[in-house]
């Protein structure tokens, strides 16, 4: 569904993606998992065209949206909820939502509820400036907002980042049921426990290159991995 | 009685000037440029309605005519100059922005002389006074203040409800996020260009109906005292510009009515430096760091 071939990615003149290839196949849950600063949220950029790659080529669904324009790609319905959220906070809970169905043509109901019956609390909230929710109700609404474009493909950035316990089990549900319901999940975590034990497959990215990849189980149980990001 | 009649004289300057801030806050609030050139856009306006005037044709002809030009040739500096310096840093483009403004002072002077044309107001707006009581209220100071208040209220539909709006603040609260959502933030800050002239073309006839000379300068002061006008009610802001456009009228109207007209200028710009000073982000403004 995405391929990822072989990019190299650069800011100025600092190589942060070197020659990065991996694979996102129909109805998957796919975890990336590294330290911080490996380059993962440099990727998701990449993938949805806020950045480009210096080479290298990037695949949705057979059409090549390397050279894309970014709002072009929400488009074919590839969707990014990006790493701290980045809702408009001055905007309400509804304009939010509207803006992320800016690509369809109208503001359909049924995604709306259907977006509220994952959401309830931003049902309830939906009146409200985006500003004054709480961290756990941004989350939700930064992921609400990215489904309202009905994408094909979401890309998570660190959803449970800054959450309670209780908050991350919760929110990782919802991934869960998401991914059920049809949608393919590219899903960046430094919570690599969490991320591999909902994920089917699962890449470790370290300073901008993958050095290891294998189904969720596989990585969970690994050495390597317990050591460097189980705490054990 | 004194007092309501600059009152009124106070919130004709204000109109124009809340205006033409209007154009300087929504183009600073998504973009974060100070467009300098909006002053001359202004100034292009009076030059297209003059001519159109001059040669005997019907006003409103000149009117529709001076607004499309504004927004035809805001929208053509945003392509030119400032769209390719998009990721550039922001001194960069406050420096385009003043060559622009140079530039286009220039080409009028090229084009028109140095000399101001007189332009013909009573054409635009009789020249009819009403006495309510004691006070006098000009025909043209009625009109700008309702075709005012009438702008503001189109744009500010215009921004909560309609898509554009929508789009529009959301771009200028977080270009990459609106990038995600799908939204095309190049035509987006097109369009942000194209309102901002609208209200500048519309401000522009006002101001000529009021001061009836046309000059290649004509647009640098009143820019300035547009910009007061935006800083001081908080720039990025939109009801800050309608109140920081006012506040400044006022002042000038209050200064000049104590006796003190040749200090009006000093005074406008001694409020830029206290604002700065005291309260950068002005009445309305946000403080620069978002929290993240
Ligand atoms: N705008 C930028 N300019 C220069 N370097 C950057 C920029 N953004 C990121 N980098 C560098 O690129 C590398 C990868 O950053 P990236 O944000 O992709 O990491 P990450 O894996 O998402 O980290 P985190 O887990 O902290 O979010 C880092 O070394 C970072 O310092
Ligand atoms: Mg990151």
């Amino acid at each position: 569904m995405l391929k990822i071939n072989d990019i190299n990615v650069y800011y100025g003149p600092i190589h942060a993606i070197k020659g990065v290839s991996f694979e996102v196949h129909p109805g998957e849950i796919v975890a990336l998992i590294g330290a911080n600063g490996a380059g993962k949220s440099t990727i998701l950029k990449t993938i949805s065209g806020l950045l480009r790659p210096k080479t290298g080529s990037i695949t949705f669904m057979d059409t090549d949206i390397t050279k894309m324009e970014a709002h072009k790609i929400v488009q074919q319905g590839l969707a990014h909820c990006p790493e701290g959220r980045r809702i408009f906070l001055r905007m309400t809970v509804m304009e939010n939502l509207e803006m992320g169905a800016y690509t369809q043509k109208g503001v359909d109901e049924d995604i709306i509820e259907s977006v509220f019956a994952r959401f309830p609390r931003l049902k309830e909230r939906r009146r409200q400036v985006a500003g004054t929710l709480s961290g756990g109700e941004q989350q939700m609404l930064a992921m609400g907002r990215a489904l309202m474009s009905r994408p094909k493909m979401i890309m998570l950035d660190e959803p449970s980042m800054g959450l309670a316990p209780l908050l991350v089990e919760e929110i990782f549900d919802i991934i869960k049921t998401l991914n059920e319901s049809g949608t393919t999940v590219l899903l960046v975590e430094q919570n690599a426990g969490m991320a591999l034990e909902i994920a089917h497959r699962a890449y470790v990215l370290e300073t901008g290159r993958i050095t290891l990849s294998g189904t969720g189980k596989e990585l969970a149980t690994s050495d390597e991995i317990k050591k460097a990001y189980l705490g054990g | 009685m004194l007092l309501l009649s600059q009152l009124i004289n106070g919130l004709q300057l204000g109109s124009i000037y809340a205006l033409v801030a209007l154009g300087y806050s929504m183009v600073y609030g998504i973009i974060m440029l100070l467009n300098f050139a909006h002053g001359d856009i202004i100034m292009a306006g009076g030059y297209i309605a003059v001519l159109i005037l001059t040669a005997g044709r019907n006003p409103v002809l000149a009117i529709i005519l001076a607004i499309i030009g504004c927004v035809l040739l805001s929208v053509l500096i945003e392509k030119v100059a400032y769209k390719p310096l998009r990721s550039a840093p922001r001194i960069s483009l406050l420096i385009t922005a003043i060559g622009v403004s140079l530039f286009l002072q220039n080409m009028a002077q090229l084009l028109f002389t140095a000399n101001a044309r007189s332009f013909p107001n009573t054409v635009v707006i009789p020249a009819i006074n009403f006495r309510i009581g004691s006070i006098n209220i000009s025909l043209t100071a009625l009109v700008t203040i309702v075709v005012t208040i009438i702008s503001m209220i189109c744009l500010t539909l215009l921004v909560q409800k309609t898509k554009m709006g929508k789009a529009m603040r959301a771009v200028s609260e977080d270009t990459d996020a609106a990038k995600l959502m799908g939204i095309n933030v190049n035509s987006t800050i097109t369009f942000t260009f194209a309102t901002g002239s609208t209200l500048a073309g519309i401000g522009s006839i006002l101001y000529c109906c009021r001061y009836p000379l046309v000059s290649p300068t004509m647009g640098s002061l009143l820019g300035l005292k547009a910009f007061v006008a935006a800083v001081l009610g908080g720039i990025g802001s939109i009801p800050g510009a309608m109140i920081g456009g006012l506040a400044i009228g006022f002042a000038e109207v209050l200064v000049s009515a104590v006796g003190l007209s040749e200090w009006t200028d000093a005074v406008v710009f001694a409020i830029l430096i206290i604002v700065l000073l005291v309260k950068p982000t002005g009445f309305l403004g946000r403080s620069m760091q978002e929290k993240v």
